[in-house]
């Protein structure tokens, strides 16, 4: 694969799944202009990297993992890994009244640790395997899988079907 | 895991802005001019480096207002710059805090009071504007902004001051912009930079300098990116006959650009010096620049 073709893989994943990528980038930051901020400078330095990506099956990890740690990175730079979480707890209040159990579980999620709530946007969320998550967050395939278990024991849920894929 | 599925829902229904698409297709046409570098995410950094350094941003000054004279000087008179009117606005999603700078002891008091005047002016317009754009978010069902002015004293001699003020507007995107004021004491001027020079020669005399320096930085830091060597109809060609500047206590002068006016946003804020050799044949004198 020539540089210049992954580049243009590169780019074309970049504006084919941009909803995706908002979705995610939005998940973090809550707004919608640090989401579109986010999101861009995510692209910039992914573009800017593209030469390093050997191996086009490794796009869509290499990317999550990009805008995953640049969303992290505004929250850090911004002091707002906590305030995110009153707001959001906020925002589900109301709603939990009206809907019950559905809503707790919404502001429960809500509520986790960033790096916890990753695991159940990309596996639930963003349907991706634990085997493609364990690339992303850069962890042994056991680790991710392990700590996927016990957030799923936190939020009381059944543990379906996780085999190894 | 039916409560999940519906969940899942819900994040899908995170709703998509409109200008999303094309969003994305910029930042990607902005990538493009230097593919494969490498580019560190510095913006946030780089910002609040900005914040304390400053910004500026520009003045309307006609050419009969510059040569405007004062010419009775008073030794001794003592040229001061103090924040006079401050406009804040504290709640809590809207912040606004506007600083007008207010100059006092120029001996050329028109030129003085049109000066205060116009910052006033501006910030008091700039705040109606914020309040009237809070109460349309706030009616949309609420949302973030805020807005900070202020200034910075940034050459005061006997012979010259230069003072900028920024404007940091963080609503949509945060975007900071800048505007100088360089004011020769003794004579009671506005400087303005055409003012400086003999003719409009100037113009692509510090636009060659500033693209060979800029290929310069990029080739010798791999995390500066300007909007140069593309086609594309952004990309910068020249300096404004009115380019933001200011001269600094050691006569050099100083161009300044707003953000992404000559860079990505995560650059700021950029200013460059300009070597007074490169001027020398350009200029009117060498009382300001040498």
């Amino acid at each position: 694969m020539t540089k210049q073709t992954v580049y243009q893989q590169v780019e074309t994943y970049i504006i084919e799944n941009r909803e995706a990528h908002y979705r995610l980038a939005y998940s973090y930051v809550k707004n919608k202009e640090d989401a579109l901020d986010v999101l861009q400078e995510a692209i910039v330095k992914a573009l800017q990297s593209a030469g390093r990506l050997q191996d086009d099956r490794y796009l869509k990890t290499w990317y999550y993992r990009i805008l995953i740690n640049t969303s992290i990175d505004f929250l850090r730079k911004n002091g707002r890994m906590i305030a995110a979480g009153e707001e959001v707890i906020q925002h589900h209040l109301p709603e939990t009244v009206q809907h019950g159990r559905d809503l707790d579980l919404a502001a429960a999620v809500e509520q986790l640790p960033a790096e916890e709530r990753i695991l159940i946007i990309l596996r639930y969320f963003e349907d991706m395997k634990i085997s493609e998550i364990a690339q992303v967050l850069e962890e042994k395939l056991s680790t991710t899988k392990a700590r996927l278990y016990r957030v799923l024991k936190k939020l009381r849920l059944e543990i379906g079907e996780e085999s190894n894929q | 895991m039916k409560s999940l599925e519906e969940l899942k829902n819900k994040y899908k229904e995170i709703e998509i802005p409109a200008e999303l698409e094309e969003r994305v297709k910029q930042s990607v046409g902005r990538a493009k001019k230097r593919p494969g570098r490498r580019q560190p995410l510095k913006r946030w950094t780089i910002s609040a480096a900005a914040a304390a350094a400053l910004f500026v941003g520009s003045v309307n000054v006609s050419p009969g207002f510059a040569r405007t004279f004062d010419n009775i000087p008073v030794l001794g008179s003592i040229v001061q710059v103090l924040t006079g009117e401050r406009f804040t606005l504290e709640e809590t999603t809207y912040h606004a805090d506007l600083k007008t700078p207010e100059i006092q002891g120029l001996t050329n008091t028109d030129l003085q009071n049109s000066l205060n005047e116009q910052y006033l002016a501006e910030n008091k317009a700039l705040y109606e504007k914020f309040k009237e754009e809070t109460g349309l978010l706030e009616k949309a069902g609420g949302g973030h902004a805020g807005i900070d002015t202020g200034y910075e004293v940034l050459t005061d001699t006997d012979q010259l001051l230069s003072i900028g003020r920024y404007e940091e507007v963080t609503a949509a995107s945060a975007a900071t912009m800048m505007h100088y004021d360089t004011i020769d004491k003794e004579n009671g001027i506005l400087l303005t930079l055409p003012s400086l020079f003999k003719d409009a020669g100037y113009v692509a005399v510090i636009s060659d300098y500033l693209k060979a320096e800029m290929m310069r930085q990029m080739a010798h830091d791999d995390s500066l990116v300007y909007f140069i060597d593309g086609d594309d109809t952004a990309d910068f060609r020249q300096i404004d006959r009115d380019q933001e500047f200011y001269i600094t206590a050691d006569h050099k002068l100083v161009l300044s650009f707003d953000e992404y006016e000559v860079a990505p946003g995560y650059m700021g804020v950029v200013t460059f010096e300009i070597p007074s050799e490169i001027l020398k044949d350009q200029l009117v004198g060498d009382s300001y620049i040498r």
